[in-house]
């Protein structure tokens, strides 16, 4: 009897041990992370239903104001159509041409080093820095982007200085930066789909664009999958080059969901109006990302 | 005939990739060149080449500007942040790998759901909470909303769970402890994603922009991008420093490409070592 109880006691005693060693080990990462991600996004959940002005301490609930009108705003959808535009703009030429490079980089060859080197560098630097370049770049008479344009004979644009191509030159922008990004997920990808298939498939007479729908594809889906998410979260979230190439303009033609967001919260302080778009935000997300879930069942091979 | 066929294959592919490149890196050559150039020259479109390279626009950026300071601030900031990064991941990573307990799975999806939420969404209550310690405009406000980066964690998880088990079993019945079994045999083993995490959270720390002008109000406190900017309005694009705003550009992007192509080798072959959606 007494040595089963003392068993028991010494099996709770370990229990209880290696609880408080998990939670040692948890919890330098679990606070921060409750503290200023959790805690932070379902308070923005409660803000977005007040009426608050951060100026002062008192506010009133006033429930789905914010969201109504939010809905009567048509800078709302504008930004909603421009966030939109500008994740499928990035989104389509980033993965496509990350693909293509890393097609074109997976063989061994001279110099092969140095372009990969090339191609990643913009990635590493900040995206402010490399912005103000853009924007000397983009400069309406004497810009070199304008210079290009009359080498080839064709009109030159206002690029950032008009409604109609500011747009455009933030997608060029954040397309050159994240390239490289892409092509380094997709040259991995493509290592690891078997060598052997090809030389199998070339045996039986397989042209390589059939290979490359049959195989490649279907061999780096997963890849595929999650550059999917991570550049459309990406565009989602993109801040910096707005704020130094457009500032959302002119006339809001590059202003984002986030860069209401921004605008709403900390030039006009109106926090409850802005905690609402945050929220959006969090939808359109989780709704995006599970519309990409579901399909990918359809189309990502394990 | 096959040999040709090889050839013009190479030809081609070696075309595109050159194009492409030049596409890639002429902003940065077009920012060193401005930034050699002189007030006039750089408003003047026929000039493409500086007449004199200018190189005391350089020596102005780094001994009467204040550039020199926010990179002492970016460095000091993000260095203490990895290393705070890298412990917290780690030990998490290790927990979710090596521990058995209630609600690990769980956990885990739920550190991995935040990661896809816009990290902006946070901004308004973090602002607020760091209002209240008293850490708005100070180093220690930013390094401490920032000790957790979940990529980190992701990351290590995936190198970890390589690691096999029965090499922490039996550490642990020859009585090591925790903490020296992670820091003792996992760590060295798991070594280039240590660093893989380290080098590309130093990077965006350090480039970090939206967050930290946020809540850093005096200038002196500024980290490169902020100061950047804020050398940009003073100096640049509505006046006439462009060669300056330019070279100031430069001190910043160059020694970042110089510090790229040392560590390569860990980004390339880290970040796309394993994307780990197979989970």
């Amino acid at each position: 009897m007494d040595t089963v109880t003392e068993k028991k006691k010494s099996r709770k005693k370990s229990g209880v041990r290696h609880a408080l060693t998990v939670l040692l080990f948890i919890s330098p990462a679990l606070i921060p992370l409750f503290v200023f991600w959790v805690y932070p996004i379902l308070r923005s959940v409660w803000l977005s239903f007040t009426d608050w002005d951060f100026m002062t301490p008192q506010y009133h609930v006033i429930w789905f104001k914010n969201y109504s009108s939010l809905f009567k705003d048509s800078r709302f959808y504008e930004a909603l159509w421009n966030t939109l535009v500008f994740t499928a703009g990035t989104l389509f030429p980033t993965m496509i041409g990350g693909l293509g490079l890393a097609l074109l980089l997976r063989k061994h060859f001279r110099g092969n080093g140095f372009f990969k080197f090339v191609l990643f560098s913009p990635w590493i630097t900040p995206t402010v820095a490399i912005s103000i370049v853009w924007t000397w770049i983009f400069r309406e008479d004497g810009g070199l982007a304008n210079l290009v344009l009359s080498l080839f004979g064709l009109p030159q644009l206002k690029w950032i200085s008009s409604s109609e191509t500011a747009m455009l030159s933030v997608i060029i922008v954040t397309v050159w930066k994240s390239l490289g990004y892409a092509m380094i997920f997709y040259l991995s990808a493509l290592e690891k789909v078997p060598e052997e298939l090809y030389e199998a498939s070339a045996l039986d007479g397989a042209k390589p664009w059939r290979q490359f729908l049959d195989m490649t594809l279907p061999g780096i889906s997963p890849t595929t999958f999650f550059l999917m998410i991570i550049t459309m979260v990406n565009s989602l979230q993109a801040y910096d080059q707005i704020q130094i190439l457009t500032q959302g303009g002119p006339s809001g033609s590059t202003r984002t969901l986030l860069y209401l967001y921004y605008q709403l919260g900390f030039q006009e302080f109106k926090m409850g109006q802005a905690a609402s778009v945050a929220v959006i935000m969090i939808i359109l997300t989780v709704l995006l990302s599970l519309v990409q879930f579901l399909a990918s069942r359809k189309w990502v091979h394990y | 005939m096959k040999q040709t066929g090889n050839r013009i294959k190479q030809v081609f592919r070696f075309g595109i990739l050159a194009v492409v490149s030049i596409f890639t890196a002429f902003p940065f050559l077009w920012m060193i060149l401005s930034a050699l150039k002189t007030k006039e020259e750089v408003m003047d479109v026929s000039a493409f080449f500086p007449a004199v390279p200018q190189w005391s626009n350089f020596i102005s950026i780094l001994v009467d500007s204040p550039l020199p300071g926010y990179i002492a601030n970016s460095l000091l900031v993000s260095v203490v942040t990895v290393a705070l990064q890298i412990v917290t991941g780690a030990m998490l990573a290790y927990a979710i790998v090596f521990f058995e307990f209630k609600g690990r799975k769980a956990l885990f999806t739920l550190i991995m759901g935040t990661y896809m939420l816009p990290v902006a969404a946070t901004y308004i209550p973090s602002y607020i909470i760091l209002s209240r310690w008293g850490m708005l405009d100070t180093f220690r406000g930013l390094v401490i909303s920032s000790t957790v980066s979940i990529f980190g964690i992701f990351l290590l998880r995936q190198s970890f769970m390589q690691v096999p088990k029965g090499l922490v079993e039996a550490a642990r019945m020859d009585g090591g402890s925790h903490f020296r079994i992670l820091w003792e045999i996992i760590c060295p083993m798991t070594k280039s994603s240590f660093i893989t995490f380290g080098l590309m959270s130093f990077i965006s720390t350090y480039n970090n922009y939206m967050w930290p002008s946020l809540i850093t109000r005096s200038s002196e406190k500024y980290l490169v991008s902020q100061g950047l900017r804020s050398f940009l309005i003073e100096g640049g694009a509505y006046g006439t420093e462009w060669a300056l705003v330019m070279a100031g550009s430069a001190v910043i992007v160059v020694p970042l490409l110089v510090l790229f192509a040392f560590t390569q080798k860990w980004f390339i072959n880290g970040i796309g070592g394993d994307t780990g959606i197979k989970g």
